[in-house]
């Protein structure tokens, strides 16, 4: 059904995740967690606000107060506000950091709270913190909100599954596309215009598509050079509904001929890797056991991570060859879900790149796109 | 129809603008600004992570992702006072070798700053780079960076390196300019495609679709902002409640379908070439202006003129606010959690703000300078009968200002 208002996320997801939040507090003695990450805010208060791209420097965007569970939110206006915010928790957009220290200072306790939590600062804003809470230290809260948020609910799940629904559907047009000529550029817009056209005018990421350089493994060919048949084109369709990423990576070739030898060796490769990453996404096994996969098939670690939290924005676990040492502290648990990466590449040929969304269940690896590998074989 | 802006410039004289901008140069010439203001500052080495300030610092351009997803692998810059090139920490994806000028050796993998290990790792590389005791500045940190004691934060907070950018970038070079206006000519060539698709029927993410793909064909590195195509209310009591008792904008786009006779208050901007353009028109559904609209947009257009009038190097923001405040018989006609104007460069909203709550006595003391780029946005509300609200872009001179867009107002 199409969406016509600006609604907060669902009262039962919201609540569910806000509790979360609030009992991690609780265990670890937060008194105050201030957040400037929009998705930690977006956690929390169930908000939608406007998406820009890039990094943001860390500002109070949202606050929540362990006693109470009260949330004070930075909304100039209450539409998409769930109803339990009341206006008074509300603070408007300012230059003024005066502002921003006379919202801070209403949070109820804020002159008396020992403990501030905050998932970033920057000068300016350390400055802030320390004259709106003075009896307070302030805390890493990162770890807090990347613990409970790298665990999913059923209904975090579903959000998940329906934004990775939408970003192949997205990229279903744009490989329709596809043909001698096309340039990369070309189909990042087809991309965008079909994923806003279905009704999400937010992507995860607009690096949509690219081809992989046939000399460096991590390199790529411009945005604006004319592909020719037989060309591979590697596409990350990646789109933000209702918050949550869905993310896809696929790897296709131009013109209707036939895979030559070394593309086909390149998806066996390939083929045989997802094998080894997705027995590896066990409940309780270390993250290492994604790393040693690339070796157990004989292939050089891939120049991007190879797994990556999805959820809302940053999300646990980052598993990365260039970190060995944080992917041996990291454990795989039941209901994490894991944008997983299977990259080969081979002098001369270049890369075939897949990304697909993984659930880590009892049972094994729930894979949340629609099967993916048979559309590897097609290509085969 | 009034055509746009350059209608109303000046006489054409000599240009700030050359034709086309020396990259090579620009990088150069930003670095070095960079590095006065470290030495103004006494900073020995300055630490940048937010994606802007890395894109200032390095030259560097990539296709701006999702705040979220932008954590993932936060690209970090690191400007020494006594090096010329700035030294990049990201992966290929962003700082390919042959499509950077960096040297080689001034680039190196990404650190993954969120995390203990990948903060080791970066200072391991820091401690080779600046020697003990330096002064170092960053813009912004991890809680991660803040509890490595080796260089940073061994002396209690560093200092505030985002006010060396703030500084930097305050004033454009010629080739800066020309960077900027091509990519504020990529968004108008855009939203001249969109615009002919507005009509009764039409949902709004269906501009935004029609939007994403025309940026990108035209040469958009990426799309900065959630565009904006706001169904006005007549009346202000329709609209959300707000903080400040004034209007609700910019409002988030759903699939609403547009109806005739809907007034629509538009905000866009795009990343071309490093830079953040902006975007800001009103329409009206599927028919033209009546008579009320006309006066309004009359009236803006009064504004708006009284405000160029004074907008010159010199002149201070409150002169601005000033002019402002005079042709729109005694209100602020702006939106008072915005502003009358602000700057634009590599973000989408930057100093020099002029008429912000940061307060009257800032404006007073906020002089402009040849060079600064001002986005003018004045805003005139008629209460029973929506209103109406422009951006305009221009580049302050010693004589006065000249226009950097060019867009008509149709149907006004």
């Amino acid at each position: 059904m199409p969406r016509t208002e600006v609604q907060p996320d669902e009262r039962s997801l919201r609540r569910a995740r806000r509790e979360r939040v609030l009992a991690a507090m609780a265990a670890e003695g937060v008194d105050v967690l201030v957040m400037g990450r929009e998705a930690n805010a977006r956690y929390v208060s169930g908000a939608p606000r406007l998406w820009t791209a890039g990094s943001r420097a860390f500002g109070p965007g949202c606050v929540l107060v362990r006693e109470s569970g009260a949330v004070h939110l930075l909304s100039t206006w209450d539409e998409g506000v769930p109803e339990e915010i009341p206006h008074e928790n509300l603070y408007g957009i300012s230059f003024n950091a005066a502002n921003f220290l006379d919202a801070l200072q209403r949070v109820e306790g804020a002159a008396s709270v020992r403990t501030v939590a905050t998932d970033g600062l920057t000068p300016s804003a350390a400055q802030l913190l320390a004259r709106s809470f003075p009896s307070a230290d302030l805390v890493d809260g990162e770890p807090l909100l990347r613990r409970v948020r790298a665990v999913k609910t059923p209904e975090e799940v579903e959000a998940v599954r329906a934004s990775v629904r939408l970003a192949e559907h997205a990229l279903s047009e744009a490989v329709a596309a596809l043909g001698p000529g096309v340039t990369a550029r070309r189909l990042t817009g087809v991309f965008l215009e079909a994923m806003a056209a279905a009704g999400v005018t937010t992507p995860a990421s607009q690096d949509v598509a690219w081809v992989p350089s046939r000399v460096h493994p991590g390199r790529r060919g411009g945005r604006d050079e004319p592909l020719e048949s037989g060309d591979l084109v590697a596409f990350g369709a990646g789109v933000i509904a209702s918050g949550y990423a869905g993310e896809v990576g696929r790897t296709k070739r131009i013109g209707e001929g036939e895979a030559d030898e070394a593309e086909r060796a390149l998806r066996r490769d390939q083929d045989a890797l997802w094998g080894r990453l997705l027995g590896a996404c066990r409940p309780g096994a270390t993250a290492t056991g994604l790393l040693d996969a690339y070796d157990a098939v004989g292939l050089a670690p891939p120049p991007v991570p190879v797994a990556r939290g999805l959820g809302l924005g940053f999300d646990l676990p980052l598993v990365t060859h260039a970190l060995p040492e944080l992917a041996a502290e990291q454990r795989l648990e039941e209901g994490m879900v894991l944008a997983l990466t299977a990259f080969v590449w081979k002098e001369g040929r270049g890369a075939v790149y897949g990304q697909e969304p993984v659930l880590v269940t009892p049972s094994g690896p729930e894979l949340l796109s629609t099967d993916p590998f048979q559309e590897a074989r097609s290509q085969a | 129809m009034p055509a746009g802006l350059m209608a109303s410039a000046p006489a054409a004289g000599s240009t700030l603008i050359p034709p086309e901008a020396d990259l090579a140069r620009m990088r150069h010439q930003r670095v070095e600004r960079i590095r006065d203001a470290m030495h103004a500052q006494g900073l020995d080495a300055l630490v940048l992570l937010g994606n802007t300030n890395v894109v200032y610092a390095t030259g560097v351009v990539w296709p701006l992702a999702d705040s979220g997803r932008a954590a993932f692998e936060q690209p970090v810059a690191v400007v020494l006072a006594d090096d010329a090139w700035p030294h990049l920490f990201s992966s290929m994806s962003v700082a390919d070798p042959e499509r950077s000028d960096l040297p080689p050796d001034h680039l190196h993998g990404p650190v993954f700053l969120d995390f203990d290990q990948g903060v080791a790792r970066f200072t391991a590389h820091l401690a080779e780079l600046v020697p003990a005791g330096a002064a170092v500045g960053i813009d912004e940190w991890t809680n991660a960076l803040r509890r490595d004691r080796s260089l940073l934060f061994g002396a209690g907070d560093p200092a505030d390196g985002g006010r060396v950018i703030s500084r930097a970038k305050l004033v454009k070079t010629p080739d800066e300019l020309a960077c900027m206006r091509e990519g504020l000519r990529i968004t108008e060539s855009a939203i001249a495609e969109v615009q002919t698709g507005v009509a009764p029927g039409v949902r709004q993410t269906e501009l935004t679709a029609t939007f994403l793909r025309c940026i990108f064909e035209a040469g958009a590195d990426a799309n900065v902002l959630d565009p904006i195509w706001q169904v006005m209310p007549p009346r202000l009591a329709d609209g959300p409640w707000t903080t400040t008792g004034d209007l609700a904008c910019p409002l988030l786009s759903t699939e609403r379908v547009l109806v005739e006779g809907d007034v629509l208050w538009v905000d866009t901007g795009i990343s071309a070439g490093g830079f953040h353009s902006d975007f800001g028109r009103t329409w009206i559904v599927g028919r033209g202006p009546d008579a009320r609209q006309r006066a309004q947009f009359e009236r803006w257009q009064a504004i708006m003129a009284a405000v160029l009038d004074v907008t010159r190097a010199g002149s201070t923001a409150a002169d601005l606010t000033a002019a402002a405040v005079d042709a729109a018989g005694g209100v602020k006609p702006w939106m008072p959690h915005f502003y009358l104007g602000h700057g634009l460069g590599i973000d989408s909203a930057e100093m020099p703000y002029v008429g912000s709550d940061i307060g009257e006595a800032f404006d007073a003391g906020l002089v402009l300078t040849e060079g600064m780029v001002l986005v003018l946005e004045p805003v005139v509300w008629d209460d029973g009968a929506a209103g109406y609200r422009s951006e305009e872009v221009l580049v302050v001179t010693d004589d006065g200002w000249e226009p950097m867009t060019d867009y008509p107002y149709d149907p006004f």
